[in-house]
């Protein structure tokens, strides 16, 4: 009897899931119509000409809907995370002499993030009983959405962009400024020892380097005259602003490790003392959010910061497209973000705490006065 | 659509006001109050005033909210148990429920039905030549108050350690 209940309930289930889908298609497919079909030349004859499927396509990669879903938005960026999340693990593997991801997909491993994702997506969705629900659960999907937030105003060309704002770097840095409340959320929501250490400690970490990190982007700032990325890129049509602002780069490269959390400035989720800092508690999708996905779109955002501050953005040699330039370049800036954690120990927290407020702040200072004093005497070095 | 942002921004910002001080767990409060800061970044957002927004969430949200939290983190739990409210809550309720029927009777009493500008956006360049040029003294003025205020805090701790 037991048998076929069971075997009822599975049929009522699939027959329930199979009428979902069949209404909400539809209503779907006839939302996307009404916002996209009027401004597109979208017909049912398409499906059998390819001529006008064509030019659907590339009237459809000109909206805005494809640039915040795909390109300059979510899709590109979360295959980026996932590609520089194989990546460091290849990377730190062969430094450190070991083989790392080897199975999945027969070669290299290559299938390895969507192995992980699975495995996350299967597993069970674990909120301890002593947790604050509601902060427990909102605190990793706030992450996800502040960190995609930033990269609404980051340009991968001129044309390739999502949002043109005029204070473009301030948004990123006000959007950055929400990342201590959520790891405190979650931390605090937890309600266990090691996540609320963790948290402290990220909260610590994150407000003492973020005015360094503040600091070091206004030298750039200073010699474009602009806060617009696309105004600041352009202006190093000549000359990249790492040469004229070499001290500002090594700092803003300093201080977007500590804002990643990164070794050697990972005291958050310091694993042999905290097992995993302010994830403790987090397991499954809840985790994948923030650790898989959160934390490398927040590593996309540094980079492109970098790229387009001091790298000249997708500034390059004509044969190759600049969209080429400024993934080649973000992607190096990645690498370079990720190699110290195969290399170096972590720093104690006094230490750290005292980097950022007596060298860092310091020489972020220096560079900003020097380049005042460069714009102002009128050197003409950027070859206005 | 513009009045429906205002709105919806408005409601917003007040509940996360009321639920700041009224919030039972005082990690909930500051992030309600975080919130509430959010709402008025939108504000001046909907004003045009894009600079203007995205400095409330870099000082309001970015600072102010997280040092409201660590305070919230560093100080013994017992020191946050409520006192008991008296007299001052009604008080305090009536007179801002004054405040507000006086302002909405006197918006919708007058003739104002809706307001037009032609007055361009300024560039907020603006802004930092107005400061640097014509408010220098006040400037100069709030930095050395924001010095001697770190000053006085270094002073605090030292006393404390000794």
């Amino acid at each position: 009897m037991a048998l076929i209940r069971n075997l009822l309930e599975f049929l009522i289930r699939i027959v329930v899931l199979v009428v979902i889908i069949l209404i909400l298609v539809p209503i779907l497919l006839f939302v996307a119509y009404q916002l996209l079909g009027s401004k597109l030349p979208l017909t049912p004859s398409m499906l059998f000409n390819p001529s006008e499927a064509l030019a659907f396509t590339l009237a459809f990669m000109d909206t805005d809907f494809f640039r915040i879903t795909v390109f300059p938005g979510f899709t590109f960026v979360a295959l980026y995370a996932a590609i520089a999340g194989l990546w460091e693990r290849k990377l730190l593997a062969k430094i450190q002499l070991r083989v790392g991801p080897l199975y999945a997909g027969r070669f290299e491993g290559i299938l390895q993030p969507v192995a992980d994702v699975l495995k996350l997506l299967s597993k069970e969705l674990v909120i301890p009983k002593v947790a604050d629900k509601l902060f427990f659960i909102l605190a990793p999907l706030l992450t996800v959405v502040i960190a995609t937030a930033a990269v609404a105003v980051i340009p991968v060309t001129e044309n390739w962009v999502i949002a043109r704002s005029d204070v473009g770097v301030l948004v990123i840095f006000a959007v950055l400024g929400f990342f201590p409340i959520t790891a405190l959320m979650a931390a605090w929501s937890s309600n266990s020892r090691y996540p609320m250490l963790g948290g402290l400690r990220a909260l610590h970490q994150m407000v003492s380097y973020e005015i360094p990190l503040i600091l070091s982007v206004l030298a750039p700032v200073i010699y474009a005259g602009s806060l617009n990325p696309i105004e600041i890129v352009k202006a190093q049509s000549n000359i990249w602003f790492i040469l004229l602002a070499p001290i500002s780069a090594i700092v803003f490269y300093i201080c977007a490790l500590a804002e990643l959390e990164r070794i050697p400035f990972d005291l958050p989720e310091a694993e042999p003392e905290l097992v995993s800092g302010w994830l403790t508690e987090y397991g499954g999708m809840n985790f994948g959010l923030i650790l898989g996905i959160a934390v490398y779109i927040k590593l996309y955002v540094l980079s492109a910061l970098f790229t387009l501050l001091f790298l000249g953005g997708w500034l390059g040699p004509a044969p190759l497209p600049a969209e080429f330039w400024f993934i080649l370049k973000s992607f190096i800036v990645t690498t370079l973000l990720l190699i110290p954690r195969g290399v170096f120990p972590r720093l104690r927290i006094d230490l750290l705490l005292k980097q950022s407020w007596a060298y860092y702040l310091i020489l972020a200072l220096l560079n900003l006065v020097v380049a005042a004093a460069v714009v102002l005497t009128g050197s003409n070095l950027i070859g206005w | 659509m513009v009045d429906a942002v205002f709105a919806l921004l408005a409601v917003v910002t007040v509940v996360s006001a009321i639920l700041a001080l009224e919030a039972k767990e005082v990690v909930y409060g500051a992030v309600a109050l975080a919130l509430s800061f959010v709402g008025v970044a939108g504000f001046f957002a909907l004003l045009d005033a894009v600079f203007l927004a995205m400095f409330q969430l870099t000082v309001y949200v970015g600072a102010i909210a997280v040092l409201i939290l660590f305070t919230v983190m560093l100080v013994r739990r017992e020191r946050w148990l409520k006192t008991k409210e008296g007299v001052y809550k009604s008080v305090g309720i009536v007179a801002s429920l004054a405040v507000a029927v006086g302002l909405g009777y006197l918006v919708y009493s007058s003739s104002i039905t809706h307001v037009t500008t032609t007055v361009e956006q300024a560039p907020f360049t603006l802004i930092g030549a107005l400061i640097l040029s014509e408010y220098w003294a006040a400037l100069v003025a709030l930095s050395l108050v924001l010095a001697s205020a770190v000053v006085g805090a270094v002073v605090l701790a030292k006393l404390e350690r000794d």
